[in-house]
Order: C-alpha cells, then sequence, then structure tokens
C-alpha cells in the first residue's frame, strides 16, 4: 500500500485509529462507571402498619344514606369504618357525620369524632365532642347522641349546650323529632305541628338578649 | 278604672331576659317556643312565672323575641308590687304587661283586684279595669 506522504493522508490515518478509540473508551465509561442504584429508598414505603390492616378489615369513606317513613332522609358518612366481625350489622366508625333533612327543607348537621352504627336497630350513636348544626340557625354541642336512621328521632341524653336565634340555651337533655308524635305543648294544643321539633328538657335554662 | 302607680322600679326591656323551666319545645318550623313546668322569667328586678310561657318572634326573621304569653297562673313581681292573674302577655318592644283573668295587684299593704291590668315597665304606670275593688289599709297601725 503506497506509503502516505502527504499530512492529510497521515491525519486521517491517524484519526482512524484514535476516533474508535475514543468512541469505546466513551461506551465504556457507561458500563464500568455506573452508580450502584439504591434499591432500597427508590420505591417510597407507605408508613402504614401493614399489620394494623391486615388484622381488620376497615371501610374508607363509607357513606349510608336512608329515606324514613316520614319523608325525611338521612346520609351517615364516617371518615374509617370497622364493621365488627362478630355482628355483621354493627360498624365502628370515626370521623361521623350525619345530615338529616326535612320534607320541608330544614337541614340537621350532626358530627363527632367516633361512632358506631347498627343498621338492625337502624341507630347511630354519636361520641365524643358531638356538635349538632341546623339550617335554622341552632348550634348544640353534647358528648353523646343516638339517632334513628328509620324516623326522625335524635336524642341527646346528657347535658346540652346550644347557642340559637333565641339565645344562650343549657338543658339536662335534648330531642329532635318530626313533631307529630305530641301535639305542641302548652295552651295552643294539638295544632298540627309540621317540621321538626327540638324538645329540651330536664331543666331548661335560656339567656336571651334583646338588641 | 283605676291608675295604678306600679312601682318607682321600671325594667329597662332592653336587660337580658332569663328564662328557667322544667322542659322547652321549638317548633323548628315556625319557631316559636313553649316553656313548660313551673316557668320563671327574670328581668333585671321584674320576675314572672307561670306555668307554660310561649315565645313569639317577629315575623321580620330578625329572630327578636317580641312577645311572651304566660298562661296557667301568672304572678307578676316588680320590687314591692305583685300582681297575680291567670294569664299575661308580655310585649317586650314596648315594655307592656297586659294580665287577665282575676288580677290581684298588691302594693304593699295595699291590694287592688280587677279583671284586666295594664303595666308599662318603661314608666311605671299601671291600669286596672273591669270591677276594680281596692282595699286600702288605714294606717291606724
Amino acid at each position: 500500500m503506497l506509503r502516505a506522504d502527504n499530512r492529510y493522508s497521515r491525519f486521517v490515518a491517524l484519526a482512524k485509529i484514535i476516533l474508535p478509540l475514543a468512541a469505546l473508551g466513551l461506551l465504556s465509561t457507561l458500563v464500568l462507571f455506573s452508580r450502584s442504584v439504591d434499591h432500597e429508598s427508590a420505591i417510597p414505603y407507605a408508613e402504614v402498619d401493614v399489620h394494623e390492616l391486615a388484622r381488620g378489615q376497615g371501610i374508607g369513606e363509607p357513606t349510608y344514606s336512608t329515606v324514613m317513613g316520614d319523608g325525611s332522609a338521612i346520609t351517615v358518612r364516617a371518615a374509617t369504618a370497622r364493621p365488627n366481625l362478630a355482628k355483621p350489622s354493627q360498624a365502628t366508625a370515626s370521623g361521623l357525620s350525619a345530615r338529616l333533612t326535612a320534607p320541608d327543607g330544614t337541614v340537621v348537621d350532626m358530627s363527632a369524632r367516633e361512632g358506631a352504627i347498627d343498621t338492625d336497630t337502624s341507630t347511630v350513636d354519636l361520641r365524643r365532642d358531638v356538635t349538632i348544626v341546623t339550617s335554622t340557625g341552632y348550634t348544640i354541642t353534647t358528648d353523646a347522641l343516638a339517632t334513628r336512621m328509620d324516623r326522625t328521632q335524635v336524642v341527646s341524653p346528657g347535658r346540652i349546650v346550644a347557642d340559637g336565634p333565641m339565645g344562650h340555651l343549657e338543658a339536662g337533655r335534648m330531642e329532635l323529632t318530626d313533631g307529630s308524635g305530641m301535639a305542641a305543648a302548652g295552651d295552643n294544643g294539638g295544632e298540627a305541628q309540621g317540621g321538626y321539633v327540638l324538645l329540651f328538657q330536664g331543666g331548661v335554662k335560656l339567656v336571651y338578649k334583646p338588641e | 278604672q283605676a291608675q295604678v302607680a306600679f312601682g318607682g322600679l321600671k325594667v329597662d326591656s332592653s336587660l337580658p331576659v332569663e328564662v328557667t323551666a322544667d322542659s322547652l319545645s321549638v317548633s323548628q318550623s315556625d319557631g316559636t317556643a313553649v316553656f313548660t313546668g313551673n316557668v320563671l322569667v327574670g328581668q333585671g328586678e321584674m320576675r314572672m312565672t307561670a306555668g307554660t310561657i310561649r315565645v313569639e318572634y317577629a315575623q321580620d326573621g330578625s329572630n327578636d323575641i317580641r312577645k311572651m304569653v304566660a298562661t296557667g297562673g301568672v304572678t307578676f313581681v316588680n320590687g314591692q308590687e305583685a300582681a297575680e292573674a291567670r294569664e299575661a302577655i308580655y310585649t317586650l318592644e314596648s315594655g307592656q304587661v297586659v294580665m287577665t283573668g282575676d288580677v290581684i295587684l298588691t302594693q304593699g299593704p295595699n291590694a287592688i283586684s280587677g279583671e284586666r291590668l295594664t303595666v308599662n315597665l318603661n314608666d311605671g304606670t299601671g291600669q286596672m279595669d273591669g270591677r276594680v275593688k281596692t282595699i286600702l289599709q288605714t294606717g291606724n297601725r
């Protein structure tokens, strides 16, 4: 093969050797120097205790709603609910809230930190920091509350504190019914009571500040 | 008819009203509230007790108590004066109390009875109507 005598051919011959070598070097860095991937921290693990989850089956964000005999509707919602394995119709729930809507549009919102639902006896028990807010402007706080789901009856057996249009009120017991069961108390007698009736008992004390 | 000075003690009808009773039933549809079971209403010096008190609200939705209808035997005490009747209606804005049905008003030793007693708490005047009988103690003590 003729000896290359001019600079350009010598340069090309040299390049034919150096360039492939450089390419080979570059390629090898891909394989030789690659960082070892830390498999441990690559996948974000959920912090939830797996045993806790596996032990009891729970329902996230369950909602139960039904319409009652007298036409009012109730919707019960919870953050989590855990059915009672012994008695499947019962479930304990946390972050419980219930909304009762009357045929005439009055809305009663109840919420509590904890509670239990029993679909056999169709009752909902709310416990710990129970608050009741009605669309007629009443805010009632108590520590325990039982609501029926087949008819309008909300009973708070313990002391309640209520703030409403008529002022600040404390009572020993409270019951909300649809008013058809009993005639309105007092002298105006059995005038048909549509809508809900809030009945406070066990000693009532009201303070009203006229503006 | 007899004009009655019903106690120098006026009652400022803007004072807070306190009502205690055995039970209270509030209808959510029209908001009327009925106190039952030895009901006691207190406002400043004034005390009113009754078997049942029905509270009526202003219809303009401002939820002010417009008037209280007391039934089932009412006693009304304001300072040294006391009045008893079968029924009483206390209108808060005007500060007027109208008592009806065998009204007996006692002012210290004096007593007046009649059918209807109208008292205005703001200026402390009262008016008794209907077969008024007055028993004045002659001061022979």
